[in-house]
């Protein structure tokens, strides 16, 4: 899906900009033509998609167990959290309207996220050795987003290879959620050492999470192609309040039974995005738009 | 224009998060967990306490006794764990359910040596302040009565089934027995019950809405539910069982001679959540017939609660099915109509111990998991008003 997305970008751009980039635009050449292409080239509206891979990262803020510990520290027990391990993707349709070196942008996006945690759980008989019970659980979650985000972009240079830093904030909707749960673990009481590693647990958990917003930073390039402009960026996603629904937290009896809960934390990402933006704006029917 | 629009929305999710945060806690699910290979807990009753947490009243494994050591679990609100108490195995079989007298807390249970009936006192945090020593043996069940308790107990001596009213102080006011036949035959199960291992057998004890007595134990070989006055040892009225192979599972004075009762009969279940039971004659729990239930374990036990969701009044059954879950079934309490069901538990077994309405308006259902499938663990669900009212809302 991720290389079928980036292919399909690359292709379209690059057959945009030959398509467009055969005819040359007569004239130009006084001084009174300039000035009117410089004026013309201060405003223009940007129409585009992007697409991409992602890494994820949930920064817990409230932690929750269905296992509550009567002997030992509940801490013991707590998710251990991966950070940007597993690669999600991303598409998105650009619309931005440029102004004097700024843009504003707005980048309706289909982001799938994909997280992983882990814990783990001893139970020993200090009198026995050979009594000893670990099990470690292995949970992976897969998000996806339909995010809104309004940016906000300053490109640095005017030149054909513009770098651009921009930011914004943005909301997200949920759409699907699946989690699954791979318990795998080590019996000393069965006669020997018997480690075991049973199916994946895999339920639909939609209901476990919510809609959230957060603000966005990052950096890219345009380059102007013909009359396509190249994008690549990479931006940093913070998600600013909960992602769990907080009601339906202990709803799944599945999940709930074998003893994990969602946290409360919040989502971010890494997002590595390319694409090609096309100019809504001609200065004449040779759709000769900016490639000063 | 697009700012303010996108700061609106934002405006709106953070109030949103704010306004669900309040609402979560309304619904959890709690394993209270030690970390011992051989630890074994089971609860037996739980109660509310003013604070909003949970008293629960559990049995735990003994090295040195064969009957089950008393365990104490406080919890908060939201079922946080809060304290435990290992209570000293010179005490064994405590008997629930808990029960609530100006503000203090009882349980019966019996002496490990001597086999003698306390009955202890605590205080709100699980705390035992006094111990009562009120005589008899083996207490099987009890029940509140107008701030008194009525004990049913089993004298091993005289092979009999006691019934007594027993005050917060110990005092004892009204007793009576009933003889469960000769032969060491009847006796089994019963001694099996208390050391549990056998099958943990539905002894009960109360007082009907006409203020008549009733207990279901053994009486003349048969597990019962005999009516009495307790003047007498003669029984007022019998329903009667096979032996230890069928009888009442559960019953609930509902109105006169109806109740909201269960029965098993040699391992089938059946629910009649309006039953008529003659009360002053001998008749055949067989005859009860009900609604089947072949999704139940063999012989299951079976807890009655009477719940008010909005203007509705229900019956709720909890049991234990097959697929190791604990079943919840709704039932009006006026016409005995189906109303819903509703399943706790998954992936490890869950068995149920006992259910409470909460202040809130929803429920709380304690019972026993075996984490990681093996180690015998209480735990404890509570459900919303709104998760009540969807269940069972037919």
């Amino acid at each position: 899906m991720k290389k079928s997305l980036l292919l399909l970008s690359l292709i379209m751009c690059v057959l945009f900009a030959f398509g467009q980039s055969r005819k040359k635009a007569p004239g130009f050449n006084n001084k009174k033509q300039v000035a009117e292409q410089d004026k013309f080239l201060n405003k223009q509206f940007w129409l585009g998609f992007k697409a991409g891979v992602n890494l994820s990262q949930i920064n817990p803020s409230k932690r929750y167990a269905v296992l509550s510990p009567t002997n030992y520290s509940a801490g013991l027990t707590d998710k251990a959290y991966h950070s940007f391990n597993k690669i999600g993707s991303q598409a998105s349709i650009e619309v931005t309207f440029y102004y004097k070196g700024f843009s504003f942008s707005v980048q309706p996006t289909y982001i799938h996220s994909r997280c992983t945690y882990s814990n783990q759980f001893t139970w020993r008989n200090p009198e026995n050795a050979s009594e000893e019970l670990i099990l470690h659980y292995d949970q992976e979650e897969k998000i996806d987003y339909a995010d809104l985000p309004f940016l906000v972009k300053y490109d640095i240079t005017r030149t054909r290879l513009r770098p651009y830093v921009q930011v914004g904030a943005f909301y997200s909707w949920l759409i699907n959620a699946n989690k699954s749960v791979t318990v795998s673990g080590t019996d000393y009481a069965s006669g020997g050492k018997n480690e075991f590693r049973n199916d994946p647990v895999i339920v639909g958990a939609k209901d476990l999470f919510s809609n959230y917003w957060g603000l966005v930073g990052g950096a890219g390039v345009n380059y102007n192609l013909g009359n396509v402009r190249l994008v690549l960026d990479i931006t940093y996603r913070k998600g600013m309040s909960n992602l769990a629904n907080v009601q339906n937290r202990y709803n799944n009896d599945r999940l709930s039974g074998i003893g994990e809960v969602q946290d409360d934390g919040t989502l971010n990402n890494i997002v590595f995005s390319a694409g090609c933006l096309f100019p809504m704006r001609y200065l004449s029917n040779s759709f000769k738009a900016l490639d000063k | 224009m697009k700012i303010y629009i996108i700061l609106a929305l934002l405006i709106i999710a953070v109030a949103c998060q704010k306004e669900s945060d309040t609402v979560a806690n309304k619904t959890f699910t709690r394993i209270y967990d030690n970390s011992q290979f051989n630890a074994s807990y089971y609860p037996i009753d739980l109660h509310q306490t003013p604070d909003g947490g949970y008293l629960i009243l559990g049995g735990r494994r003994l090295k040195d006794s064969n009957f089950s050591g008393i365990y104490l679990l406080k919890v908060d609100e939201f079922g946080v764990f809060v304290s435990d108490q290992e209570v000293v195995s010179d005490y064994v079989n405590p008997v629930g359910p808990l029960h609530e007298v100006n503000g203090k807390y009882y349980f019966f249970c019996m002496t490990s040596v001597g086999l003698q009936t306390q009955l202890v006192e605590m205080d709100v945090d699980g705390t035992i302040t006094q111990n009562i020593s009120i005589g008899g043996s083996y207490p099987a069940a009890s029940a509140q009565d107008n701030g008194n308790f009525i004990l049913l107990s089993y004298d091993h001596i005289n092979r009999e089934s006691v019934v007594s009213v027993v005050a917060p102080s110990g005092s004892i006011s009204k007793s009576n027995s009933f003889t469960i036949g000769a032969g060491d035959a009847v006796e089994e199960p019963i001694i099996n019950h208390f050391l549990r291992t056998g099958r943990q057998l539905p002894f009960q004890v109360g007082k009907t809405i006409s203020g008549q007595y009733y207990f279901n134990g053994f009486y003349n070989y048969t597990l019962s539910l005999v009516f009495t006055d307790l003047n007498t040892n003669n029984p007022l009225g019998v329903v009667q069982g096979q032996q230890d192979d069928g009888g009442l599972s559960q019953v609930l004075s509902l109105e006169g001679s109806k109740f909201a009762t269960a029965r098993f009969n040699f391992g089938d279940n059946y629910f009649i959540p309006n039953a008529s039971l003659s009360t002053n004659s001998i008749t055949s729990s067989v005859d009860l017939g009900g609604n089947s239930l072949p999704e139940l374990t063999a012989n299951a036990p079976v807890k009655i609660l009477p719940l008010k969701l909005g203007a509705r009044d229900i019956l709720l059954y909890a049991s234990n099915t097959r697929s190791k879950q604990i079943a919840l079934f709704g039932y009006d309490k006026t016409t005995g109509e189906f109303k819903g069901s509703h399943y706790l538990g998954f992936s490890n077994p869950y068995e149920v111990a006992s259910l409470t309405y909460t202040s809130d308006g929803g429920l709380a259902v304690c019972g026993t998991t075996y984490v990681a499938g093996r180690f015998p663990r209480i735990c404890l669900f509570k459900l919303a008003p709104e998760k009540l009212s969807s269940a069972f809302s037919k």
